[in-house]
């Protein structure tokens, strides 16, 4: 003992890891996957499921992997007839008192107990005896719903409040059969990262009240993103429908599921960032270019832009560039946020952009993964604007325009009204001569300007996004822009033909070359780069 | 014969000799539907019903007329139209103008005066049957060509082509049947073939002119363009020269072919199977050949005849009818070979022999 | 090339085989006419008689006078499909999209919601057949859990004036009702006439 790694035999194959790996990961890194319930590797061991059985040459029984820890020249079988039989005798154990759910079951399709029954089960039934019968779709909290017949008992979910989110809410009740699972007496499960038990759990006893018989899963596509919810750009894996809309609501989107990703999130997201998808196709969607007064329905693109550019440029010959201000989203990508600089900054010489708004009191950094400011790319934003812009307070512009010294402003993709609410919004509004908003929804702030333009959300478009830590990662298209709606890119892109200035390339490969080639932060980066490095894991800039 | 008896038989014939016709080519377009369901196993058109009777079908007939009359009267945009809406008028007129010289009956003695049995006893009958028939291919090519459309076009010429292949055929055989029979006024040939031979055999022409019959038959089949013959109308796929009528000049189309039926029937009884002749039926009523007779009164004698010929004709219709629904259609190379290499050298045959046998006879 | 050959082969074939009396043709065409002719007075003295109301029944015409007569249907026959009711009368269907999933043409649509008795969890909110896209493969009725969906009503003439009207709901899907069951002696009796 004593030396830092360990060469033991798996199935035949040799394989080195540090000692004190566990049997299972051992495994893992040759590509054999044992089959496990209770396992997690972000939690600590239990060894309650006994699926992960293998034979160990030596050992009297077979012996779970999960726990055992991998020894020099140990000899490990996963898949010879004692571990077969173990493993098959031990399904059957699970699922005596499983009930025969699967029909209404929304875990169908991603259940681990049907998975490893085709796979390592098919075994003929012998139960006899009637099944346990115990509380079924009992709410345990805002998010997630317990049916204590289909629960296996791994108790990873109660490790997971005691370890994760150290909230502690849930534990498991009774003995022998009679054991349940459940939240505490006068405790609800409803901790900021209660989602997170739904994803854990192996089977469908925890399940997702929102995602709760809305589609079944094997109709989803996924593709992997990031969470635009906060400063943090948690790594998400977005499922989504493409056909058989008339499952979901008719929305597309159907759920956020976090992506492992170990300098990031780990396996987790939170409550919040999982259910923001809502609003990616909510009801307040802006589907058509809209002018507000007078004959304001559906001009389509080529029109609209060719009026906003009209009205830009005589508000400016006759009020001056001075007059007017930019108010940019902080969670818009790396690449819109060079293209709008390069349209307002370096076409219009418009030196007011503001993009920074202070959280709110409510908004604090937990221990996790939450972070307070709730901006996606507020780094991207203080890297690209902040050496050029005189106003980066959004607070600086809104005093200017109660003074009457700004006179326009053109808003992207950001609503004021939540920082500074509505009534003042629409009362600042009302003194403006020209306004514009580009972005994805209608709310207080987009109702009060005049020109409309629709423009993607984060799921319709691709482009990178800096986090927090400066980390700067890359999310692909899932679902084609709904309506009429265009990317940001592309809709800078078109104002900035009308305005007949400097093309905008619409290919965020291509303005992100162009920013890493000024920007500091990006110097060294290459989207392609990002690209291939974004599903595990992606570059942190040096 | 006083004027007014003289205008009313030759109104009443006249229309006799329309009505006849037609009367019997709407019961061939039912009988196109049911008697080819009752040849085939099946039940045939008995859904239209009237007082919740289908009365064997004819009320499809009706329903037909009706559809026929309140569909659009469509001319193609590029068509002649005078020429688009003469030809089923041609057609139609030609073929039941020659009804004209058809003796129906012998004749009847009213109030003293003797009316013959046919609208026109020309001495040239059976030219005029001759001439009229050449006259209906008209219809058929203007038909086609007024339609500005290449398929009718073909149709049409299709339709000439065999017309005149066939026509020749007939006159050849026709001319057989005159010598045999020594006239050509068709009245006198009937009257020719009501003697007997040995006393007991009709002497109708189909005796002396079995092969000449034959040819007539088939030619006259071909004149009628139906099945085994319909390529110019191509009826299984309207793609002939009626491909742009429709409602009623379609109906039309579809009417005289009912009448060509008709006429070809009564033409070939007329002188192939003793007209309206009745073996053993003399003027003064039946006479046994083994001796005996019943005496009948000549008028009664003479209806008799009429219903004679309509039967004969009626079976003629059916036989045609029959042929239609078993035989499939022939290709247009096998139709001109039959015209051309067939029917016509051995009606030309048949006028040599049968002249030598009436030089040698006589 | 080929095809020549194959129309000369074929014509040296038709040759061989006719005979010069058949080739002659006409006496074909009488022998033809006979058999029409057989057939046409055969079947016309049964018209008559059953005109005349002597015999009810064609006995040489096997024509069935649809739809006043339909034919005994195969007991398997997958016909239009119908939603089976639980005992106390709601849809057995659970909504689980197993049908949905495995139909090849497509023509399934369910819409689940939370159930609305405590014994039931989950149920159809809608469920539509388009009968338009139906196959009548019955794969539907092989992949439901909970025989919740038949095709044994024994309708066959689904016909509608739009396509929207060939979508049936839940609501006709379960006023449907199975089709008489036949008896073993009916079912003797339709294998009897389908082998003859």
């Amino acid at each position: 003992m004593g030396s830092a790694t360990v060469k033991l035999t798996i199935d035949g194959r040799e394989v080195e890891v540090p000692s004190g790996t566990r049997v299972i990961e051992a495994a893992k890194k040759l590509g054999i996957e044992i089959p496990h319930y209770c396992y997690h590797p972000a939690l600590s061991i239990a060894g309650s499921c006994r699926m992960c059985l293998v034979e160990i040459e030596k050992f009297p029984k077979p012996a779970i992997s999960c726990h055992t820890v991998a020894a020099d020249g140990m000899v490990v079988h996963t898949d010879s007839g004692v571990a077969k039989q173990a493993r098959a005798a031990m399904l059957e154990f699970l699922l005596a008192n499983h009930p025969l759910d699967c029909p209404i079951c929304d875990q169908a399709g991603e259940c681990k107990l049907q998975q490893y029954y085709m796979t390592v089960g098919q075994y003929d039934s012998a139960l006899l005896d009637n099944k346990v019968k115990k509380s079924k779709a009992k709410i345990i909290g805002p998010h997630v719903m317990l049916d204590s017949e289909r629960c296996i008992l791994c108790s990873r979910c109660v490790r997971f409040t005691d370890e994760i989110s150290k909230s502690h809410e849930l534990g498991i009740f009774n003995r022998g059969d009679h054991s349940e699972l459940s939240n505490y007496p006068g405790m609800s499960l409803d901790n900021p990262y209660s989602g997170n038990v739904v994803d854990i759990c192996p089977v469908g006893a925890l399940t997702d009240r929102d995602f709760r018989f809305k589609v079944r899963v094997w109709y989803l596509d996924s593709a992997p993103s990031i969470c635009h919810g906060c400063a943090r750009g948690c790594n998400i894996r977005v499922d989504y429908l493409t056909r058989r809309l008339h499952h979901n609501d008719g929305k597309r989107i159907a759920r956020f599921k976090p992506r492992f990703n170990p300098e990031v999130n780990g396996h987790w997201i939170c409550d919040a960032g999982r259910y923001s998808y809502k609003t990616l196709e909510d009801e307040d969607r802006l589907y058509n270019p809209r002018v507000t007064d007078g004959n304001g329905d559906n001009p389509g693109w080529n029109a609209i832009t060719g009026r906003i550019a009209d009205a830009l440029s005589s508000h400016i010959s006759e009020y001056g560039v001075g007059s007017v201000a930019v108010i940019a989203s902080a969670s818009m990508t790396n690449e819109e946020m060079w293209a709008a600089r390069q349209l307002f900054y370096d076409g219009l010489k418009i030196e007011k952009i503001a993009w920074r708004i202070p959280p709110g009191p409510d908004d604090i950094d937990d221990d996790l993964l939450i972070r307070a400011d709730k901006n996606a790319n507020t780094f991207g934003a203080e890297q690209i604007f902040g050496p050029m812009t005189h106003a980066a307070d959004v607070q600086q512009v809104l005093d200017k325009i109660a003074e009457g010294k700004i006179k326009a402003w053109i808003v992207l993709d950001r609503d004021l009204s939540p920082a500074f609410g509505e009534e003042k919004i629409r009362k600042l509004t009302g003194g403006l001569k020209f306004s514009l908003y580009a972005g994805s929804h209608l709310h207080a702030t987009s109702r009060s300007c005049r020109f409309l333009l629709p423009t993607a959300v984060f799921t319709e478009k691709e482009g990178t996004i800096t986090n927090f830590s400066g980390r700067v990662q890359y999310f692909p298209l899932v679902v084609p822009p709904l309506g009429d709606a265009l990317p940001m890119l592309e809709a800078l892109s078109r104002l900035s033909a009308a305005l007949k200035l400097e093309p905008i390339s619409t290919d965020p490969g291509a303005v992100f070359t162009a920013l890493a080639g000024d920007i500091a932060h990006f110097k060294g980066t290459s989207y392609a780069e990002l690209i291939k490095r974004w599903a595990p894991i992606s570059k942190i800039p040096s | 014969m006083n004027a007014v008896l003289y205008w009313t038989s030759t109104i009443a014939k006249s229309a006799y000799i329309l009505v006849f016709p037609l009367t019997l080519a709407f019961f061939l377009a039912w009988a196109e539907r049911k008697q080819s369901a009752v040849m085939q196993d099946r039940i045939g058109a008995n859904r239209a019903k009237f007082l919740g009777r289908p009365f064997l079908g004819l009320v499809h007939m009706v329903c037909d007329a009706v559809k026929m009359f309140v569909k659009e009267d469509f001319v193609p945009d590029s068509g002649h139209r005078v020429l688009h809406t003469l030809a089923p008028f041609l057609a139609m007129f030609f073929a039941l103008i020659t009804f004209a010289v058809i003796p129906f009956g012998y004749q009847l003695t009213i109030a003293g005066e003797t009316i013959g049995l046919q609208v026109a006893d020309l001495n040239v009958g059976i030219l005029f049957i001759f001439a009229m028939a050449s006259l209906g291919v008209y219809g058929m090519v203007l038909a086609g060509w007024s339609s500005n459309n290449n398929y009718a076009l073909l149709g049409g010429i299709r339709a000439s082509a065999q017309m005149i292949s066939y026509e020749i055929c007939i006159g050849m055989t026709i001319i057989g049947a005159i010598l045999a029979l020594g006239t050509l006024s068709m009245q006198d040939l009937v009257i020719r073939q009501g003697y007997h031979y040995f006393g007991w055999l009709p002497r109708w022409g189909v005796l002396l002119q079995p092969l000449g019959f034959l040819l007539f038959f088939i030619a006259g089949i071909a004149e009628t363009k139906r099945v085994p013959f319909d390529m110019p109308e191509g009826e299984s796929e309207i793609i002939g020269f009626n491909l742009e009528y429709s409602s009623m000049k379609f109906a039309m189309f579809l009417f005289t072919d009912f009448i060509e039926t008709v006429l070809i029937a009564a033409v070939t009884v007329t002188l192939f199977f003793g007209g309206w002749q009745i073996p053993w039926l003399f003027e003064s009523g039946f006479v046994w050949p083994w001796g005996g007779g019943w005496e009948i009164h000549p008028n009664v004698v003479n209806i008799l005849r009429m219903a004679a010929f309509a039967a004969k004709v009626t079976f003629f219709c059916w036989l045609m009818m029959a042929i239609r629904w078993t035989l499939p259609r022939f290709r247009y190379d096998q139709l001109m070979d039959l015209g051309w290499k067939w029917l016509l050298p051995l009606s030309l045959a048949n006028i040599v022999v049968t002249a030598l046998v009436v030089l040698l006879v006589n | 090339m080929a095809v020549q050959n194959i129309i000369k082969v074929a014509a040296r074939r038709r040759e061989a085989t006719l005979g010069f009396w058949e080739r002659v043709y006409i006496f074909e065409v009488v022998r033809g006419l006979w058999i029409t002719t057989e057939h046409f007075v055969g079947n016309l003295y049964y018209h008559i008689l059953k005109l005349f109301g002597i015999i009810k029944v064609h006995p040489l015409t096997p024509t069935i006078q649809y739809p006043e007569e339909q034919r005994t249907l195969a007991p398997r026959l997958r016909t239009l499909h119908r939603l089976v009711r639980r005992e106390d009368g709601s849809p057995r269907c659970v909504a689980c999209m197993m049908c949905e999933t495995v139909c090849p043409a497509l023509c399934i649509k369910i819409v689940a919601a939370e159930g609305d008795k405590p014994q039931i969890e989950k149920r159809p909110k809608s469920f539509d057949i388009d009968m338009g896209r139906c196959i009548f493969c019955g794969y539907c009725v092989e992949a439901c859990p909970e025989d919740a969906i038949r095709m044994d009503t024994g309708i066959l003439d689904i016909a509608a004036y739009s396509r929207e009207g060939m979508v049936l709901d839940i609501d006709t899907l379960l006023s449907l009702q199975p089709a008489q069951r036949r008896t073993d002696k009916e079912v003797d009796e339709l294998q009897r006439r389908l082998l003859q």
